[in-house]
C-alpha cells in the first residue's frame, strides 16, 4: 500500500472542509426539517390528519381512539410495519442461540464462597431492580395513554436481569428462573399473543359472518367491527393495549436471551464450538 | 431576556457540542472500556436531545437501550476478546 504523505496545509483544509461538511449538514437539516423556532410553528399535513384522528370520537370511523398518537401509529396505522421490525429481532435472537446452541447456559453447581459485587451493591440492586420492574411495567401498560409502550417497557425491564446477572452471578440468576429455555418460552408466547392480536378481530368478525380487515383495531368504513376502545370508563385503546403487553414480554425475554449467552465465560464457548474428541 | 426558544436550542447546543466531544473521545480512545464509556456519555446527551425535541417516546427508548444494553453487550464482548486496542 502507498502511503501518502500529507503535508501541513493539506490538513489544514482537510479539517476545515470536514468541519464545514458538518456545520452545513447541520444547518440544512435544522432549517429544512425543524425550522429555525422549536416548537415548529406550523405542523405538517401528514402530522396534523394523525393528531386530528388519533383520539377523535367525533370521526371514529377514521379514528384509532388511543390518546397516545406514537403508539397508535407503531401498532394501528402502521402496525404491519412494527410485526416486521418484530420479526426481524426475533430473528436476531434465533440466529444468536443458533449459533450457541450447544453451550449450557447457568452456572452449573453452586459456586463457592460468596460470588458478584460486594454487599452494598447488591443491597442497592435487591430495591433498584424492583423499581425497574415497575417502571416498565408502567411503561408498558400506560403505552396507549402517555408516551411509551411494548418496546419502551420491554427494554426497561431487561435491564433488572441485566443488573442480577452482573451483580450476583450466572448461578444466582439461573436459581431464579431466569434460564434461556424459560425466556425462549416467554419470547414465543409473547410473538403468538401478537400474531393472535393481529387477527383477534378478523376472527371474531368471521365466525359471526361479517368483515374485517387484518390488523383491524376501531370500526373502519365498510368493516364494522373493532375492539372496544374503553372499559368501564378507562381507555384501553382496543389492541393497543394487548400488543403493548405482549411486546414487552417478547422484547424483554429476548434481550434477557442474549445477556444469558453472552455472560458465559469465553474458554466454554470456544470447548464446544471446536469441538470434542468425537469431532463435531 | 431570552424566549423560551432561546434557551432550548442554547441548552440543545450544548449538549450536542457535549456529545460530539464524547464522540471524538470515543473513536480516539485506546482502551476500549473507556470508549463505552464515552460513548454512554454521548448517548446521555441524545437523550436529553430528544426529550427537548418533544420525542419522550424515543428518549424512553434509547435510555434503557444506548445506555444500559447497549454498553452492557459491548462489555461483555470486550471481556471475551482484548481492552486495548493494538497499531
Amino acid at each position: 500500500m502507498r502511503v501518502i504523505k500529507v503535508g501541513r496545509w493539506q490538513k489544514v483544509v482537510i479539517t476545515a472542509s470536514m468541519v464545514a461538511f458538518v456545520a452545513l449538514l447541520a444547518l440544512a437539516l435544522s432549517a429544512g426539517g425543524l425550522g429555525f423556532t422549536l416548537p415548529a410553528g406550523r405542523v405538517r399535513d401528514v402530522a396534523r390528519w394523525y393528531l386530528f384522528t388519533t383520539f377523535n370520537p367525533d370521526l371514529e370511523l377514521f379514528s384509532a381512539m388511543a390518546p397516545e398518537g406514537v403508539t397508535s401509529i407503531v401498532w394501528d396505522y402502521r402496525g404491519l410495519d412494527t410485526l416486521f421490525e418484530t420479526a426481524v429481532f426475533f430473528l436476531a435472537i434465533i440466529g444468536s442461540v443458533a449459533i450457541m446452541r450447544d453451550i449450557k447456559t447457568g452456572g452449573g453447581s453452586k459456586p463457592k464462597g460468596s460470588t458478584g459485587l460486594s454487599p452494598i451493591v447488591k443491597t442497592v440492586t435487591r430495591i433498584t431492580v424492583g423499581i425497574i420492574l415497575a417502571v416498565a411495567a408502567s411503561i408498558a401498560l400506560h403505552g396507549h395513554l402517555t408516551p411509551g409502550g411494548g418496546f419502551q417497557g420491554g427494554a426497561t425491564a431487561a435491564v433488572a436481569p441485566l443488573l442480577i446477572l452482573v451483580i450476583f452471578s450466572r448461578y444466582y440468576i439461573e436459581r431464579l428462573g431466569v434460564s434461556k429455555n424459560a425466556m425462549l418460552a416467554i419470547r414465543s408466547l409473547g410473538l403468538v399473543g401478537i400474531a393472535v392480536t393481529a387477527f383477534i378481530v378478523l376472527a371474531v368478525t368471521s365466525l359471526q359472518g361479517g368483515v374485517a380487515y387484518v390488523f383491524q383495531n376501531q370500526p373502519k368504513p365498510y368493516a364494522p367491527a373493532g375492539m372496544p376502545y374503553e372499559v368501564g370508563g378507562s381507555l384501553t385503546g382496543g389492541t393497543l393495549l394487548l400488543f403493548n403487553i405482549f411486546e414487552m414480554f417478547a422484547v424483554s425475554a429476548g434481550f434477557t436471551i442474549i445477556f444469558l449467552l453472552l455472560a458465559i465465560p469465553e474458554s466454554e464457548v470456544l470447548g464446544v464450538l471446536r469441538g470434542g474428541e468425537d469431532g463435531h | 431576556m431570552p424566549s423560551y426558544e432561546t434557551f432550548v436550542m442554547g441548552v440543545l447546543a450544548i449538549l450536542g457540542l457535549v456529545s460530539m466531544v464524547a464522540a471524538i473521545l470515543a473513536i480516539l480512545e485506546r482502551d476500549l472500556v473507556k470508549a463505552v464509556i464515552f460513548s454512554a456519555i454521548q448517548s446521555t446527551a441524545y437523550a436529553f436531545m430528544y426529550y427537548l425535541l418533544m420525542a419522550p417516546d424515543i428518549a424512553l427508548v434509547y435510555i434503557p437501550v444506548a445506555i444500559g444494553l447497549y454498553p452492557a453487550v459491548v462489555l461483555f464482548l470486550i471481556k471475551k476478546t482484548e481492552r486495548y486496542e493494538g497499531d
